[in-house]
């Protein structure tokens, strides 16, 4: 079972949570690491952003107490609650009126047995596979097994109805997702992005006799900016699917850590 | 010399009654808090306004710890409330793995008590919201 179909599963089980107790007015659920693992449809993944950061910062001096099992808010018009399950944390945001007792016990029940069942029909953690945003942008992907090589014959033969000589065919570049995150350090570039070298290695496959030393980044929002590429420091980087950004250049494209980014790769 | 004698004066005059306000409200949460310490469970408390904190823990080498974690609970509950429109935040509530932390904001105050999981944190906010003394 892949990360999409866990996606899958727990979206279908905060779906019909949301079905049954129309108090719930969003769920989704995040991991420690910060990864959004699911969502409903109604909020909007900046907001998912904007919290699981908040909560980050706050889960850290939370260490003090053993960590976060449990964050209760309440306010005038609503309330929110955060509950731990396994390595996830539960979101769910009420309406003022809501019974708070009642709605515990259904989502604590229905996300903890299905939880548990993704558990024992794959024991193997979730990866960092957020669930993509729908674009109406074609982004094509290097998929893990695929050798570069057959990919750019692939995508030679897709381009094969216009009649080009075969030793000039080459791909166009093309983007691939990652998600954001941030880079620091007193000797960061603030020109300059990290990737994964395995994405690095198959973009010099692809692009053989060509070097490759800058990346286009574009958000979903449309902004984009080229900026310099190299490959992560921090070997725990890597295969995760993340772009580390520089705060300045996440300033420019008004992106943050966690959001999804195309990136691909300069070919001059 | 004159003139700076005068605004000396004036300043005292501005400041001493509103200073009088906020010590009085203060004293009364204080009050409030000190017997709520005395309880059973309940580790301490840290209160703060803009223009004095008290903290008073069991274990003094966790006050900047839990000083932190206080006002970062403040600050994401408050960010929340702005993002799902929940409107003033009346408390919240982050419970760890042995304690937990009820903090609350009443008028300027902000006033975080922390206590074991057991203790029931909802007779303690209704202490702190009542008015009047115990």
């Amino acid at each position: 079972m892949d990360n999409e179909l866990y996606s899958f599963a727990l979206k279908s089980t905060l779906d019909e949570i949301r079905n049954l107790c129309p108090d719930i007015k969003n769920a989704f659920m995040f991991r420690e690491d910060g990864e959004i693992t699911a969502a409903d449809e109604s909020t909007p993944r900046k907001t998912i952003v904007k919290i699981v950061d908040s909560f980050d910062g706050l889960m850290e001096k939370a260490e003090t107490m053993g960590g976060i099992e449990l964050i209760t808010v309440e306010g005038s018009k609503g309330g929110v609650n955060v509950s731990r399950m396994n390595n996830h944390y539960l979101v769910t945001v009420t309406s003022q009126n809501a019974d708070k007792n009642y709605l515990n016990t259904i989502t604590h029940t229905l996300v903890k047995t299905v939880l548990k069942l993704l558990e024992k029909i794959n024991p193997a953690p979730l990866n960092n596979n957020p669930s993509e945003p729908e674009t109406e942008t074609e982004i094509r992907t290097i998929k893990k097994d695929e050798k570069p090589t057959e990919r750019a014959e692939k995508l030679a033969a897709e381009d094969s109805e216009q009649p080009t000589k075969p030793e000039t065919v080459r791909p166009e570049p093309t983007a691939n997702q990652f998600m954001v995150e941030n880079i620091g350090g007193l000797l960061v570039a603030a020109d300059t992005v990290r990737i994964d070298n395995e994405t690095l290695l198959q973009w010099q496959e692809l692009y053989e006799d060509r070097k490759i030393e800058e990346v286009e980044i574009e958000t979903f929002e449309g902004k984009s900016t080229r900026c310099k590429i190299k490959p992560v420091k921090d070997s725990k980087q890597e295969g995760k699917g993340v772009v580390q950004i520089p705060q300045k250049i996440q300033r420019t494209l008004e992106i943050r850590k966690g959001e999804l980014v195309k990136v691909k790769p300069v070919v001059d | 010399m004159t003139k700076k004698k005068k605004e000396t004066q004036m300043v005292g005059q501005v400041t001493e009654p509103i200073v009088l306000e906020a010590t009085m409200s203060v004293n009364d949460l204080k009050a409030k808090l000190e017997e709520l310490k005395n309880r059973d469970g309940v580790i301490g408390y840290i209160l703060r306004n803009t223009t004095s904190a008290s903290i008073d823990l069991k274990d003094p080498a966790k006050v900047i710890d839990f000083a932190v974690l206080s006002s970062s609970a403040i600050d994401a509950s408050k960010e929340l409330s702005n993002l799902f429109d929940l409107g003033n935040v009346n408390s919240t509530v982050v419970e760890g793995r042995n304690i937990k932390m009820l903090s609350l904001t009443i008028d300027e105050n902000r006033i975080s008590i922390f206590m074991e999981k057991n203790v029931d944190c909802e007779a303690l906010r209704n202490t702190l919201c009542a008015k009047g003394p115990n």
